[in-house]
């Protein structure tokens, strides 16, 4: 954790920075520790401390920025630093619309660093033979396996618990002072498994929570022996156009470039298919994306960014219309846009047509279609929207699974995706920083 | 003592103390001391004004008993700081080893080195070599809307030590140039990414590689604004040379990494010895190209790099080593131990892989084999699932090809496949290899710079991704 003496010196960094002709800066001073227990195959394969303490300088001299950063925290080699920064900035072209936030958008009420009660003091109670036994319990090879098909072995299992202390602490020279503080409690399993006939099939699942009472790796290991025995045997469906539901586990990355288009640096450049967007009806009525960042003891809840603005709730779609951009100070500047935080803190997609809706229920109300139950590569083109993604999962009827599905890909536009969107579960993973339940498109081109 | 030990301040009695210390709990020690400095200069709105440095300090301790591994890293190398950090490696525990003395084996000269030293340059010269490129990128079309051109350069000076009171030492430069350019064509937008990256000085900026990034941000462009979705399914693919080495790296490359292997992971264990595709096909992981951004003088663990034939003739002959596989398979580590940072733990990774040429003919020749099919040439990113073995990668740019002939451009597309089918389904190579410079950089589990090359090849049965 941050001490005083090492919040004294950041406050310090100012000063320095001052002195050396710099009109403004913001300093953060990160710092981390976390330990990790990985496994092989039900044994400790591997034991890793980790201890990161990060500076960020950020610089406005003479009209001109620079940004810097140093693990090195001795208070003359950071006066060192500092003095060789400015220099460096003062070789950069002024950019007028480089500045701090204004004193009325920034955070005031992250004062302990606690608020969002996601720091969990029973962080510092674990020690070793703990951190081993979570991690030899959560293992699952050398148990007994239930719903392993006859004639099917576990080839390898490779699992890692770990848990962390993250702290940062941001002041900036217009009396900006705020920090934030969490720990996380985390396991991840990845495993491969073999056929009768020999052919091998991996997959992976995981588990995370901020504090220890809620965190529970127990189902981990057996969620990803089932995922990996569901794909035995897939192969590709005939290509065509077929309604897709979308895993929860995976809904989030047909979310993320719509996040990315209404970030003002890709708006501000044209490298975003959502330019001209704020205010219009984009999407399927039926799709609201709100910001959640302020829900007490959940993970992703966070009162600031990294500049320091106070983060806000409310919509970023809302029945399908454009309602924010994401907008930095610096992009506020350049765009003419109002500023708010730099990017959406934890988004959450409005289930639909229910607060009731899961995966079952999407898919009984598609009848047939393509689950998707993981991506295998792909990407989407920032400016026009388009993407192709490789996919995995199940071919399903009358809204049950009936054969696995591989090497398929699906490919389109986001903007039609979304035109196309059916509905949302509420089945969103609670461990996710972006709370995407299962999702359901209609008449999505598949490629086999 | 080497050079790079007056960065970290500690002597060869230091060193060796703190290894004995580690040693306690396992059979190896080895010690990985990282001082980076990287520093970037971004070019956006026609001018040059943000950039800035960022500095990395630190060092690793592993010890190993037998393959389980216990890491710890200080971002302090004072003698006390490491101390500590050996004690908690050495946590992993087991039977306990001693220092051990040995002949470092010989090391080649570097394949690579700066001319004219990163420390040296006058930012406001690379501001303007970065104005120069835009505008010779603007001399070329009219219609770029927006040019985004990022200068990064960092030197890593490197110092490892190991429980066989070996020393080595490495000065690793790595420089890049990344343009993204918007293209506007009425209502149509264009996107384009290129790129060089080398393990270089400043006498990379060149006007030669002014005109090259420029030439190929405007390449062909009229073709990829007509350019549309194809029609998806499973076709023969032709890959032009150069980037599509992406194939070898997603396909094969991993699944080759021996850590899979020795799990039973990968689709290729036990596959040693075997013919995995047509006679005549050479598939190399090679750490001494020189200036390549895969390049390495020693891999991370101290072992001299070193091109290493992964397949030859069409027989697998060898996986990608680090010291635990190695040991493990009982054969001699292949310098491809690395690392993202000293924060890491080194692991079996890629360096430049690459196809040799083959006796096919040339490219038209491939082409004018196919009858319905697609021909790629620019691609993006790519991923694999190992134990099925298939893999993906993403298209930005391609023809269609039709009775021999390319015909319609496309773009945007994923093309999936298998590994050991793919490999199988290579019918024709040509003769052309050629190694890509871009900024590739590879993601499993830790970031470290790759590259990759190919020969022009053909494919048959991969599946497009289309309408």
């Amino acid at each position: 954790m941050i001490t005083d003496v090492e919040k004294a010196l950041i406050k310090e960094c100012l000063v320095f920075a001052g002195e050396e002709g710099a009109s403004d800066a913001r300093i953060t001073l990160t710092k981390s520790t976390e330990d990790q227990i990985a496994t092989l195959d039900g044994q400790v394969d591997k034991v890793t401390r980790c201890a990161d303490r990060t500076v960020n300088i950020a610089l406005f001299v003479d009209g001109s920025f620079g940004s810097f950063s140093s693990n090195r925290l001795e208070r003359e080699s950071l006066r060192r630093f500092i003095r060789g920064a400015v220099q460096t900035v003062k070789m950069l072209a002024p950019d007028s619309f480089r500045k701090l936030p204004e004193r009325e958008r920034c955070c005031v009420s992250a004062v302990s660093g606690k608020e969002m009660n996601i720091y969990d003091p029973a962080y510092n109670g674990i020690d070793a033979p703990a951190r081993r036994r979570a991690a030899l319990d959560a293992a699952v090879s050398g148990k007994p396996l239930e719903g392993l098909p006859q004639g099917v072995k576990l080839v390898s299992e490779e699992g890692e618990y770990s848990d962390s202390e993250y702290d940062v602490y941001v002041v900036d020279s217009q009396g900006l002072e705020c920090r934030h503080t969490e720990t996380s409690f985390d396991y991840g399993v990845e495993v491969t498994i073999e056929d009768p006939s020999g052919d091998k099939y991996s997959d992976y699942w995981w588990t995370s929570s901020p504090l220890l009472s809620d965190f529970d790796a127990s189902a981990c290991g057996k969620t990803a022996i089932l995922r990996a025995c569901a794909q035995i045997g897939a192969r590709p469906e005939e290509s065509g156009k077929y309604n897709m539901v979308v895993a929860a586990n995976v809904a989030s990355r047909l979310v993320s470039p719509l996040l990315n288009a209404l970030n003002a640096y890709s708006l501000q450049q044209g490298n975003s298919f959502l330019v001209g967007s704020l205010g219009r009806q984009v999407f399927s009525g039926n799709m609201t994306l709100l910001d959640e960042p302020w829900r007490k003891g959940e993970t992703g809840s966070k009162l600031f960014d990294s500049e320091g603005v106070a983060t806000k709730e409310g919509p970023i779609i809302s029945g399908g219309i454009v309602m924010r951009y994401s907008v930095n100070t610096y992009m506020s500047g350049k765009t003419g846009f109002q500023p708010t935080v730099e990017e959406a803190t934890r988004p959450r997609l409005c289930p639909f047509p229910s607060e009731a809706t899961d995966q079952s229920g999407l898919m009984q109300m598609l009848g047939r279609g393509i689950l998707v139950t993981d991506f295998n590569g792909g990407n989407c083109n920032p400016a026009t929207g388009d993407f192709s993604y490789g996919i995995s999962g199940q071919y399903f009827e009358n809204g049950k699974p009936l054969r696995p599905v591989s090497e398929m890909l699906i490919t389109g536009n986001f903007i039609s995706l979304w035109k196309n969107f059916l509905g949302a579960g509420s089945d969103y993973r609670r461990c996710a920083t972006k709370l995407i339940g299962s999702l359901a498109f209609g008449e999505v081109d598949f490629s086999g | 003592m080497n050079n790079n030990s007056d960065i970290f301040g500690l002597s060869l009695a230091q060193l060796r103390a703190i290894v004995s210390e580690g040693i306690k709990g396992g059979d190896w020690c080895d010690l990985y001391f990282e001082q980076t400095i990287y520093n970037d200069l971004l070019l956006r709105d026609g001018t040059v004004a943000s950039g800035g440095f960022h500095l990395d300090y630190g060092c690793g301790v592993r010890v190993l008993s037998g393959e389980k591994t216990g890491y710890a890293y200080s971002e302090s190398t004072d003698f006390q700081s490491l101390i500590d950090a050996a004690r908690a490696a050495g946590a992993i525990a087991g039977k306990s080893g001693t220092l051990k003395l040995e002949t470092p084996p010989a090391t080649p000269p570097p394949p690579y080195g700066m001319q004219l030293h990163w420390d040296d340059a006058d930012k406001k010269q690379l501001a303007s070599w970065l104005e120069k490129l835009e505008a010779a990128i603007r001399s070329r079309d009219s219609r770029p809307s927006k040019i985004i051109a990022l200068l990064s350069w960092s030197v890593s000076n490197i110092l490892m030590y190991n429980s066989l009171d070996q020393l080595s030492s490495d000065t690793r430069p790595l420089a890049s140039v990344t343009v993204t350019a918007i293209f506007k064509q009425g209502d149509a937008t264009e996107q384009r990414n290129v790129s060089r990256s080398f393990r270089c000085g400043r006498e990379m900026l060149s006007d030669e590689l002014i005109d090259t990034l420029a030439g190929e941000a405007v390449k062909d462009l009229d073709d990829s604004f007509a350019a549309r979705r194809p029609k998806g399914g499973q076709m023969s693919v032709v890959m032009a040379a150069g980037a599509s080495g992406i194939l070898l790296h997603e396909a094969m490359g991993h699944a080759f990494e021996a850590d899979f292997n020795r799990k039973g992971q990968s689709v290729f264990c036990d596959r040693i010895g075997q013919r995995i595709c047509k006679q005549g096909i050479n598939i190399i992981d090679d750490g001494t190209v020189p200036f390549n951004r895969g390049a390495l003088l020693y891999d991370d663990e101290g072992t001299p790099s070193q091109k290493t034939y992964m397949v030859r003739d069409g027989v697998l002959t060898s996986y990608l080593h680090d010291r635990i596989s190695a040991a493990w398979y009982g054969v001699a580590p292949t310098g491809n131990g690395r690392r993202e940072s000293f924060r890491y733990n080194p692991i079996p990774r890629m360096r430049c892989t690459y196809m040799e040429s083959g006796a096919d003919g040339t490219l038209q020749d491939l082409i004018s084999e196919v009858q319905k099919g697609v021909y790629v040439d620019k691609f993006a990113n790519g991923e694999v699932k190992i134990g099925e073995g298939d893999f993906t990668f993403y298209v930005n740019r391609g023809y269609l090809i039709e009775n021999g002939r390319l015909t319609m451009p496309v773009k945007d597309i994923n093309i999936i496949g298998n590994g050991p089918r793919a490999l199988a389904d290579i019918v024709a190579v040509a003769g052309d290899l050629k190694i890509d410079d871009g900024t590739w950089t590879c993601g499993k589990e830790q970031s470290v710079a790759v590259s990759c090359g190919i020969p022009s090849v053909l494919i048959n049965n991969l599946t497009v991704g289309g309408e």
